[in-house]
């Protein structure tokens, strides 16, 4: 029996998990507001503070 | 979608040997990453298969410090180099996964095997840089200094490209192609300076890193960008 056939009995584990692990989609893009990107990436040099929150959004509903 | 048991227990089994190369990348040094071969069981069998799908990356705090890699680790490697060849109609991603795993076997042991001949570049030719990018970074493991193959070298004809599709994968919040990407900017010669890489890779880092493979490129990034410079 080869290795890779004990591999899976033993765990179930096929190729295709294998092979779908090493081939995966692009990730479904999250979009958030651009603002709150750019405050979010103004790191204070060395001690990498935010120096900027999010501006608070009135809840919906 | 949802996900078989199988696939979570494989993907919670990459991630902890991820963690342990991110530990031994801060560590600045070779610590023992991957499982020995006596590992009896499934814990055993399910490490062997992360081994694989983490790829010739498993191996590389040795390989970036110049250190010999553990017999044990090594021979745990070559396992699953044998265990898990290619299908034939396996995806590129995966036939140069196995490559790059053999060509990490061949460096840490000559007596190894060569590798096999170069899979082709073909499905990237004329691919978008948004693909171009996707591709790249899950072949991240490729983009080592010093180390080529036709996969760097179609990298290196499309800095801007590749640049592009960093910025785009910051914007999308894809933290993991986001660090892949960085990894290989690292790397290429001609990224315009305004991308300004080391502070995406902080950024990619502050957002992502809790995810041990994004810390693992943006660790593996970090110290080839340290030595490029040293």
């Amino acid at each position: 029996m080869r290795t890779d056939e004990k591999v899976q009995e033993v765990t179930g584990i096929q190729a295709a998990d294998i092979e779908a692990a090493l081939d995966p989609a692009e990730a479904e893009g999250v979009y958030r507001d651009s603002r709150q990107a750019a405050a979010l990436a103004l790191l204070s040099g060395a001690t990498k503070l935010l120096l900027s929150p999010p501006t608070p959004r009135p809840k919906k509903g | 979608m949802e996900q078989s048991g199988t696939s979570t227990r494989l993907q919670a089994a990459v991630q902890d040997l991820a963690s342990g190369v991110v530990s031994a990348l801060r560590g600045g040094g070779h610590a023992h990453v991957v499982p020995p071969v006596g590992t009896d069981g499934e814990a055993g069998d399910l490490a062997l298969a992360a081994v694989r799908v983490l790829g010739a990356d498993a191996l590389l705090p040795g390989l970036l410090s110049r250190t010999p890699p553990d017999p044990a680790e090594l021979a745990v490697f070559r396992k699953a180099v044998e265990a898990y060849p290619p299908r034939g109609d396996a995806a590129p991603t995966v036939r140069w996964s196995h490559w790059a795993m053999a060509r990490t076997l061949r460096r840490a042991d000559p007596s190894s095997a060569e590798p096999p001949h170069e899979p082709d570049t073909a499905w990237l030719d004329g691919a978008t840089w948004q693909v171009l990018t996707h591709q790249l970074a899950v072949l991240a493991p490729l983009a080592l200094p010093g180390e080529d193959c036709a996969v760097s070298r179609l990298a290196a004809g499309r800095p801007v490209d590749v640049a592009r599709g960093f910025v785009r994968a910051v914007r999308r919040r894809d933290w993991r192609q986001a660090a892949g990407a960085g990894r290989w900017l690292t790397l290429l010669p001609g990224v315009p300076d305004t991308v300004g890489l080391d502070t995406g890779l902080d950024f990619v880092e502050l957002m992502g890193g809790q995810d041990p493979l994004v810390a693992l490129q943006v660790q593996a990034a970090r110290r080839m960008r340290t030595g490029a410079r040293g």
